[in-house]
């Protein structure tokens, strides 16, 4: 008869699979993205059963972040977390699997040593969660899957914690079954005076002398005790298992740095009239020149890797602002981003006063308002640049902002830019559109080394 | 039987771990080898975004195209050459072009252009036409050309009249460069001087196009002492 529960192997087998089904898409998300193309993301709670979700999703913003992967300045696209967890969780369901059958016959010590190491993947959901909720403020829906998971192995392991020993109800009556034989009736029978005859769940001594052990704890002697050198085996094995789906993956990496180099050069670096914003940054150190369009939402998120790599302030930064607006933008038919000229205008006269990367970053910090106000009309998306920016006002409309404006649109014509933003140039080296995500760190490391992270 | 479930979780862990690295593996190779023939991709890739170039307006159709070509071509703005402008006599020699031709090229540009106005026998621009000259360079946006075609009236001789259109057209360059201080004009800037044997504009003119003298009286004569602005939104 088993003393211990099954649950905390069943749960540990639940939370595992769970574990290893998250992860396995995670990495397949991630995979994809090896070959430079776009993809979409499986950001949904039941993946695989519903279509991956394409352009920016809370999944892309943490597949994007610097927190999703290590070493990304050594190899294109870095080494994904997500390939630890599968490892990890690998390992779980067979020990779990392990503690399901073994039962009894495991000793103390594994159980100990399983209860103990699977709280770790609690605890790296716990920093992943916190990372998100801070840095990024975005929760994906696969990594909440794996927060999910490891909270039910913690709970297994807890369980395995507790009951490592065995449950004590159970050890009572079983031990009793094993070190003394319980009161029958043939022993009811005995001589003794009624007052003194032992009553059923009195254990009876060799002196024939009764106890009883209804209220005292069992100890669950048959259970082995087991070696302590099952912690650093277990722990072994787990490091084993986190880094070998990892060494695969690096080993398995195609090499990158030839199509570093691949998207082109500058035309010409500079605007001759000075219609380019100069962004003033702590720490310049690499001549870098972005096409952005304050309205775009991929503009933001790379605005945001630029600054949450450490990357921003170490760029001697020239913003030519190129908005996706046909109000203002000749080279397109119908406006992408409506109201993107105003705030393009807004930038532009920003600079004069030196807060050009004031009115960029408020603008991507509200941008899902103001793409909703260009919607509904210029007028609105003027009035909330008029709100924040009273002083800028009479710049937007005047006929330099304009001309100003027309001179970086024809700068992009001079130079042969692509119609799409964001668009970075390293020195005169166009960085790819595939490496701005990804592949950024790796990109810096090999374009600007002198620009570390 | 007691080492049954040590055997089944090692078992289960080799298995794991194979299958795992076998995943990541394949994932990766996959990758790799739609890196190394994106050919493949290409048939399910988004198009790809166009190029940044200059304004491609519908009055661009072939035939305008080609006497804007031929123009081009005659007056230096095409092929990086050093020469500026324009004269009748190389208008007719290299760009052969017509009194058609040039109803061809100029009659779309009513929205976009302008006549700038001279007095009798004079080159000198007067407030008004300074103001509109800048007001056409400064709505050119991404157009790749800007057109100044200087006139004389058949008022005079004939070589008088060409001196004075020449002098008219360089009077509008003069001012572009003063008031842009564009270090590309001459890339930009096509000139021509017309005398006044050379397709004098109809008194439509007046009432069709912006003039500088707004208000003031405009006849066939007075049309054609002038300078005639405007930007070509054509790509070639």
């Amino acid at each position: 008869m088993a003393r211990r529960p099954r649950l905390p192997g069943a749960l540990g087998v639940a939370a595992s699979a769970l574990g290893l089904f998250f992860a396995g898409f995670s990495t397949h998300d991630y995979a994809e993205h090896l070959d430079r193309q776009l993809h979409g993301a499986h950001c949904s709670f039941i993946p695989g059963l519903v279509d991956v979700e394409k352009g920016e999703s809370g999944c892309k913003v943490a597949m994007y972040s610097p927190y999703s992967a290590l070493f990304r300045d050594r190899m294109w696209g870095g080494i994904p977390i997500s390939l630890f967890a599968l490892g990890v969780y690998g390992l779980f369901l067979a020990l779990s699997i392990y503690l399901l059958l073994a039962g009894d016959r495991a000793s103390k010590r594994s159980w100990q040593a399983f209860g103990a190491t699977a709280l770790t993947p609690l605890l790296v959901s716990f920093v992943m969660f916190f990372l998100a909720a801070t840095r990024l403020g975005h929760f994906c829906k696969l990594c909440i899957g794996l927060y999910v998971a490891s909270a039910i192995l913690a709970a297994a392991g807890v369980l395995a914690l507790l009951k490592a020993g065995g449950t004590a109800g159970a050890a009572t009556s079983s031990a009793t079954d094993k070190t003394s034989s319980d009161v029958d009736a043939t022993q009811r029978d005995s001589k003794l005076p009624w007052g003194l005859r032992p009553k059923k769940g009195d254990t009876v001594t060799g002196d024939g002398n009764a106890t009883n052990t209804r209220a005292k704890p069992a100890v669950a002697s048959d259970i082995p005790s087991g070696s302590f050198i099952v912690f650093p085996a277990l722990l072994a094995a787990l490091a084993a298992f986190a880094l070998a789906p990892a060494g695969v993956y690096a080993a398995a990496l195609p090499d990158y740095k030839q199509y570093l180099r691949s998207c082109g050069t500058v035309v010409e670096a500079t605007e001759k009239h000075g219609a380019l914003v100069k962004i003033p940054t702590t720490n310049p150190k690499q001549a870098a020149l972005t096409f952005e369009d304050p309205l775009c939402p991929t503009c933001k998120a790379f605005h945001q890797r630029l600054v949450d790599e450490g990357l921003y302030d170490k760029l001697d930064l020239t913003v030519a602002v190129f908005p996706l607006d046909s109000e203002c933008n000749w080279m397109l038919d119908k406006p992408l981003h409506p109201g993107a000229c105003v705030l393009a205008k807004a930038f532009l006269c920003g600079d004069k006063s030196n807060k050009a990367r004031i009115v960029l970053e408020w603008a991507y910090d509200n941008q899902d308002e103001l793409r909703e106000a260009g919607k509904a009309g210029i007028d609105q998306i003027r009035a909330k640049v008029k709100n924040r920016f009273p002083d800028l006002d009479a710049c937007i409309d005047s006929k330099e902002t304009k001309q100003r404006l027309d001179r970086v649109l024809q700068f992009a014509v001079t130079n042969k830019v692509r119609v799409s933003t964001p668009q970075l140039f390293l020195g005169d080296t166009r960085v790819c559109d595939e490496d701005t995500d990804l592949g950024l760190r790796y990109a810096f490391a090999q374009l600007a080394p002198q620009v570390k992270p | 039987m007691s080492n049954m479930p040590w055997a089944v979780a090692a078992i289960a862990s080799v298995a794991l771990a194979a299958g795992t690295a076998v995943f990541v593996e394949a994932e990766v190779r996959s990758a790799g080898q739609r890196l190394t023939h994106p050919e493949k991709e290409a048939a399910t890739a988004e198009p790809a975004a166009a190029v940044a170039d200059h304004t491609e307006a519908p009055y661009c159709t072939p035939q305008f195209k080609g006497v804007l070509k031929r123009v081009l071509d005659a007056c230096g703005l095409v092929g990086g050459e050093e020469r500026r402008g324009c004269q009748p006599a190389d208008v007719k020699t290299f760009a052969e072009i017509s009194d058609d031709d040039f109803v061809a090229l100029f009659a779309p540009l009513a929205e976009r252009g302008a006549i700038v106005m001279f007095n009798d026998n004079s080159d000198a621009l007067d407030d008004g036409a300074k103001k509109l000259i800048e007001e056409r360079w400064g709505d050119r946006k991404g157009a790749r050309y800007f057109f100044v075609v200087a006139r004389a009236s058949k008022t005079g001789g004939a070589d008088a009249n060409r001196a004075l259109s020449h002098k008219r057209a360089n009077s509008v360059m003069f001012h572009l460069q003063e008031a842009t201080k564009d270090p590309d004009l001459d890339k930009q800037v096509g000139m021509l001087w017309l005398g006044s044997e050379f397709a004098q504009l109809p008194k439509e003119y007046c009432d069709k196009w912006t003039n500088s003298r707004q208000g003031k009286p405009c006849n066939s004569e007075a049309v054609n002492r002038s300078a005639f602005v405007s930007w070509v939104d054509c790509r070639l």
